[in-house]
Order: structure tokens, then C-alpha cells, then sequence
């Protein structure tokens, strides 16, 4: 394709201003670490921060109800996109309110400026990954908010436990980009093409008995899977999740149990779905495999855990089981709508990210409880929950609505997410779809077990000492803020919030290609 | 055999790829570990260049000028880690890294 370079069409900024506010608000950030007296950081670049996302949430209207594509298919503004950009800002505005006074305070006061800038850079790159229209977009918005978060996890590097957690998770989280990559490279082997679209517009178009179309197809699919599953924390490649999580510093486990884990769920919704929708028979029993084995593991392992931290990090992969079960079920025909109608959303992908947002909201919550008895001189561990109700009874209260709601219990929000996933799964209506409602419901019982286990822990036992008193008000309105949204949002506005998620059904037609190219 | 094809292309990165896979999983020193990283990615380069040459297009060559500053910023990162830890204990044997387990 040869193109005269003059007649080359400029991008259309105006369709990523969401995600231009955050590039501008790492910049800010950095300019202002690097400049600014050391005293003002915690103020002013907390502020700057929450304007700054709060800012990109607002921008997210400007991309709605479009459909379009710039910088040659690169970048896409779709339903997909503003849904998971909004489930990764809202993770991000919560991360900043429970890791400011942590960060600046506790473990040795690190430098918050340099905390902020890098947790910019790995939202960004989800929100890349989020608005991908391509492979290499994918590959480098993944990597882009990997290598952030590696060092996030690893912020707290004083304390061994916090630099070992990071290099697990750094050596096999490059390990698994590596082999993401090689599955890229096969699928553009196979296809021709690194645009996801092209790609599956040569999969409807291929013939069936392609010798070598088919088995490298295949290499490309098995090695794409792999990788993803290291990312989003599928069994069995989820060995790094525990250390990792127990290592790093409260709120970034809270950050790095959500928003790499959302981008993870984005590059597969996009590559599996969106790419290789046509071959979806190939992934769909794969699929299904790894969120049965994911939930059972990450269930039946919490059980034995005394550590609340490490529970809740085996607890996330029991969820991650729960969000691929939506995947398991995608079974709207054909990947690809070349008439360009939009057809209804497929009822598995937009309970997977009804879910994600509601993870969003509850997981952070839980840890931004304990990051908050952490602030009080309380430990990680079981005894140290004990006896809670008595001594602040409104932790003790968030913290049981975090815990029920992860449980799924009415009316929190994690109920209604799971009622989706386990309807979606039930109208899939195909053996394997019945089976995992099935085992949802069986492992959610399960889970009772270790969830109530720290409520039971916190009404009925006695305190051990009297807690200490440190004002934490930022803390303290993300707590509100996020117990207020588990208990509401699932009886109020989600089905605004079901309809936006639906929305992402949009992806799979053709844009309109604003920058040209093609 | 005569020709160079595309085929002795992905055979050879292939066979790469598998010698860095079976370096992560076999070797115990973080640095050759990491090492083994990087070869993988190399043979991933090699892949999406010898694709980009037999199709006549120009996305695996981007692609791999994207995987190679990925590679690096990688290093720098990697590197950065494994010193901090080796300030912390004098070891960088993998089966020696265990203050965290259950």
C-alpha cells in the first residue's frame, strides 16, 4: 500500500481526549515532582490527580455513542472502549484517594510524587489497551501498564517481601508478554494483517482446508491464551498473584488486583472476540476450562489463608474464574458485522464487564480497609480483624458490605454482577454453559466460608488492644464513597449501567475510519 | 532444500523461542532467567519480520521495532528490581527467593 505522504490524513485528536487528559496529567505530575518544593507534593499532586482523572471521566461522554477510529485503525472510540475506560478511571480515582495518606505516611514515607506518575503511566496504558484497534496497540498499552505496575509493586522497596513480590510478578509477567507477543506474531502470519478487524475479515474469508492457515491459527490461539491468562491471573498461571499481592503496599495490590487485571480482560475481549470471533468454537471450550479451574482453585486455596491480604488475592482469582465464565459463554454468531447494523450485545461479554466494574468497586473497598487498620497499627493477619465492631464499628461496617457483597449477597452490587454472569451462563444454553451456573453457585458458597469467617472474626471475638487514632480524611471518604456504591448501585441505576456495558457489542461492526487508511 | 524460504525463517525463532522458554523454566539465576526473556523476544522479532517479508507488508516490521523498545524498557525496569533485591540479600538464585510463602 503506497501512499502519497502529503495526502496522508491527520489524526482525529479530538476522539481520544480522554485519554490525552491522562497523558497530560502524567506530564503534570512529572513536571511537578521534579520542580515543585518536596513539602507541597501530598497536597498538590493529590489534587492535581483527582482532577486530572476525574477530568478524563468527564471527557468519556465526548467518545459515547461514537463509533469511529483514528490514527489509521490504531485507536477506536467505541462502546468497549468508554465502558473499561470508565471501569479503569473510576479504579484509579479510588486508588489515589486510599493510597495518598498510605504512601505519604506508612512504610518508611515514600516519595508520592514519583507513586502518582507511575500510576498515570499504567492507567494509561490500560486505556490503551482498552481503546486498541490493533496488535501492536495491544502489546505495547499491556506492557506500558505492566512495567508501571512492576514498579509500583515493588515501591515499598525497604521491605523485602514488597521487591521479591515485585520480581515474581516481573519475571513471569514478561515471561507471559513474550509469549503474547509470539501468538501475535502468528496471528499476522496467519492473516496477513495486525488490524483487528482485518484480521476477522481474513478469518470469514478463509477457506477451510488451508494447511497451513489452520495449525498455525491454532499455535497462535494456544500461545495468545497463555499469555492473556498470566495477565488476568487464570489458573494455572496465576503463581505469581499471591506474593505479588501480599508484597506490594495495600494500595497498589488494591490498584494491580483491578486495573492490569481490567486491561488483561480488554486485550482478550478484543483479540478472542473482536479478532478471532470466527473461530470461536476453537476458544470457547478452552475457555471454560480455565474459569472452572480458576474459581475452584482461588476458592478452595482461601480457605486455608490466615492472612486477610492473601486471602483476598486468592479471592480475586476466584473472581477472575467468575468473568471468564461471561467469555465462556460469548456465542453471537460471527465476529464481524460487514453490514454494519449493530445487533444486541451478547449477553456473556456485557455481564463480564458488568462484573469487572463491580469487582472494581468492592475489591478496592476491602483493601482499602485494611490499608486503613494499617494506618492504625493493626496487622494483616486474621486476629488482627478481631473484635473490630467494637473498637470502630464503622470499619467493622464497611468492611462486612465489602465482604458480602464479594460474597454475593442481595442487594450489594456483587449480587446483581453475579446474577448476570450466572443468567448469561443459563441462557448460553449448552451443557458447559449450565455447568459453570452450577459451580458459580456452589463455589460462592465456598466462599462464604472464608468471608464470613472475618466477619465473624470482627462481631464476636474480643479486641486484642486499643487501636491507635490517625486522621486519614481522603481514606475515609473513599470508604464511604465505595460502601455507598456496593450497597446502591446494584438496585439502583444498574440497568443504566447494564445498558452502557451492552453497548460494547459496537465494536464488532465496522468503523468509520476518520484517520484514513485501512 | 536449495531456496531460503520463510519456513527456515520460523523454524529457527522457533527453535529460539523454545531454547528461551526452556531457560526461564530450567535455570535458576535470575539474570540468565532474564536473559532467556529476551531471547524469547528476539525470536519473536525474527518471526514477525520474516512474516512482514513473505507477505510484502510493512505492520510485522513496526511491530518489531515496537517489540524491541518494549524489550528495553524491560531491562531497565528488571534490572532496577533485581539490584533492589540484591541490596536486600546477597543472593539472585531464584530457589533461594522465599520469605514469601503461605
Amino acid at each position: 500500500m503506497l501512499v502519497e505522504l502529503s495526502n496522508l490524513p491527520g489524526p482525529d485528536w479530538g476522539l481520544m481526549l480522554p485519554q490525552l487528559a491522562v497523558f497530560g496529567l502524567a506530564l503534570v505530575l512529572l513536571f511537578g515532582d521534579a520542580f515543585m518544593a518536596r513539602a507541597q507534593h501530598f497536597r498538590v499532586l493529590t489534587g492535581v490527580s483527582l482532577v486530572g482523572y476525574g477530568l478524563a471521566t468527564a471527557l468519556l461522554w465526548t467518545q459515547d455513542g461514537r463509533n469511529e477510529a483514528t490514527f489509521f485503525g490504531l485507536f477506536r472510540a467505541d462502546g468497549l472502549t468508554v465502558f473499561l475506560s470508565l471501569v479503569i478511571l473510576v479504579a484509579a480515582l479510588l486508588t489515589v484517594m486510599v493510597s495518598a495518606s498510605y504512601v505519604d505516611r506508612l512504610e518508611g514515607r515514600m516519595p508520592i510524587g514519583e507513586f502518582y506518575v507511575l500510576l498515570a503511566f499504567s492507567v494509561l496504558g490500560a486505556l490503551m489497551v482498552a481503546a486498541a484497534g490493533d496488535l501492536v496497540m495491544i502489546f505495547v498499552g499491556i506492557e506500558l501498564s505492566s512495567l508501571a505496575t512492576y514498579i509500583l509493586t515493588a515501591f515499598a522497596k525497604r521491605r523485602l517481601g514488597a521487591v521479591e513480590g515485585a520480581l515474581k510478578y516481573f519475571l513471569l509477567g514478561i515471561f507471559a508478554s513474550a509469549i503474547l507477543v509470539y501468538g501475535m506474531a502468528w496471528i499476522y502470519g496467519a492473516t496477513g494483517t495486525t488490524d483487528l478487524d482485518g484480521i476477522a475479515r481474513a478469518l470469514q474469508t478463509a477457506t477451510a482446508g488451508d494447511e497451513f492457515l489452520e495449525p498455525s491459527l491454532l499455535l497462535a490461539l494456544l500461545l495468545t491464551i497463555v499469555g492473556l491468562g498470566f495477565k488476568m491471573a487464570a489458573v494455572p498461571f496465576h503463581f505469581w498473584t499471591p506474593d505479588a499481592y501480599d508484597g506490594a503496599a495495600t494500595p497498589v495490590t488494591a490498584f494491580m488486583s483491578v486495573v492490569p487485571k481490567a486491561a488483561a480482560f480488554a486485550a482478550t475481549i478484543r483479540l478472542l472476540v473482536q479478532a478471532l470471533g470466527p473461530m470461536r468454537d476453537d476458544w470457547l471450550n478452552l475457555i471454560a476450562v480455565l474459569a472452572f479451574v480458576t474459581m475452584a482453585f482461588g476458592n478452595v486455596v482461601a480457605v486455608a489463608q490466615r492472612n486477610v491480604k492473601r486471602m483476598l488475592a486468592y479471592s480475586s482469582i476466584a473472581h477472575t474464574g467468575y468473568m471468564m465464565v461471561g467469555l465462556a459463554v460469548y456465542r453471537q454468531q460471527g465476529g464481524f458485522d460487514v453490514g454494519g447494523g449493530a445487533t444486541g450485545g451478547d449477553q456473556g461479554v456485557t455481564s463480564l464487564l458488568y462484573y469487572i466494574l463491580a469487582y472494581t468497586v468492592m475489591n478496592i473497598g476491602a483493601f482499602a480497609v485494611v490499608a486503613w487498620l494499617q494506618h492504625r497499627g493493626r496487622g494483616l493477619t486474621l486476629d488482627d480483624f478481631a473484635g473490630l465492631a467494637s473498637t470502630q464499628p464503622l470499619a467493622a461496617a464497611a468492611m462486612t458490605v465489602f465482604l458480602l457483597s464479594l460474597m454475593g449477597i442481595p442487594p450489594t452490587i456483587g449480587f446483581r454482577a453475579k446474577y448476570e454472569v450466572i443468567l448469561a451462563a443459563i441462557n448460553a444454553d449448552t451443557a458447559a454453559g449450565l455447568a459453570l451456573a452450577i459451580s458459580i453457585v456452589v463455589l460462592s458458597a465456598v466462599s462464604a466460608f472464608y468471608y464470613l469467617r472475618v466477619v465473624a472474626v470482627m462481631y464476636f471475638d474480643e479486641p486484642a488492644r486499643t487501636p491507635r487514632t490517625e486522621s486519614t480524611p481522603l481514606l475515609n471518604v473513599g470508604i464511604g464513597a465505595m460502601a455507598v456504591a456496593t450497597l446502591l448501585l446494584g438496585v439502583f441505576f444498574s440497568g443504566q449501567l447494564i445498558d452502557l456495558a451492552d453497548r460494547w457489542s459496537r465494536a464488532l461492526t465496522v468503523v468509520a475510519q476518520a484517520g484514513g487508511g485501512g | 532444500m536449495g531456496e531460503l524460504g520463510v519456513n527456515h525463517f520460523l523454524f529457527l525463532s522457533a527453535a529460539l523461542f523454545i531454547i528461551g522458554m526452556m531457560g526461564v523454566l530450567v535455570r535458576r539465576n535470575l539474570i540468565i532467567i532474564f536473559m532467556c526473556v529476551e531471547l524469547m523476544m528476539n525470536a519473536v522479532n525474527l518471526t514477525l519480520v520474516a512474516f512482514a517479508w513473505e507477505s510484502n507488508t510493512m505492520n510485522g516490521q513496526s511491530f518489531a521495532l515496537f517489540t524491541i523498545a518494549v524489550a528495553a524498557a524491560e531491562a531497565a525496569v528488571g534490572l532496577a528490581i533485581i539490584m533492589a533485591l540484591s541490596r536486600r540479600q546477597s543472593t539472585i538464585d531464584a530457589d533461594e527467593i522465599r520469605s514469601l510463602r503461605d
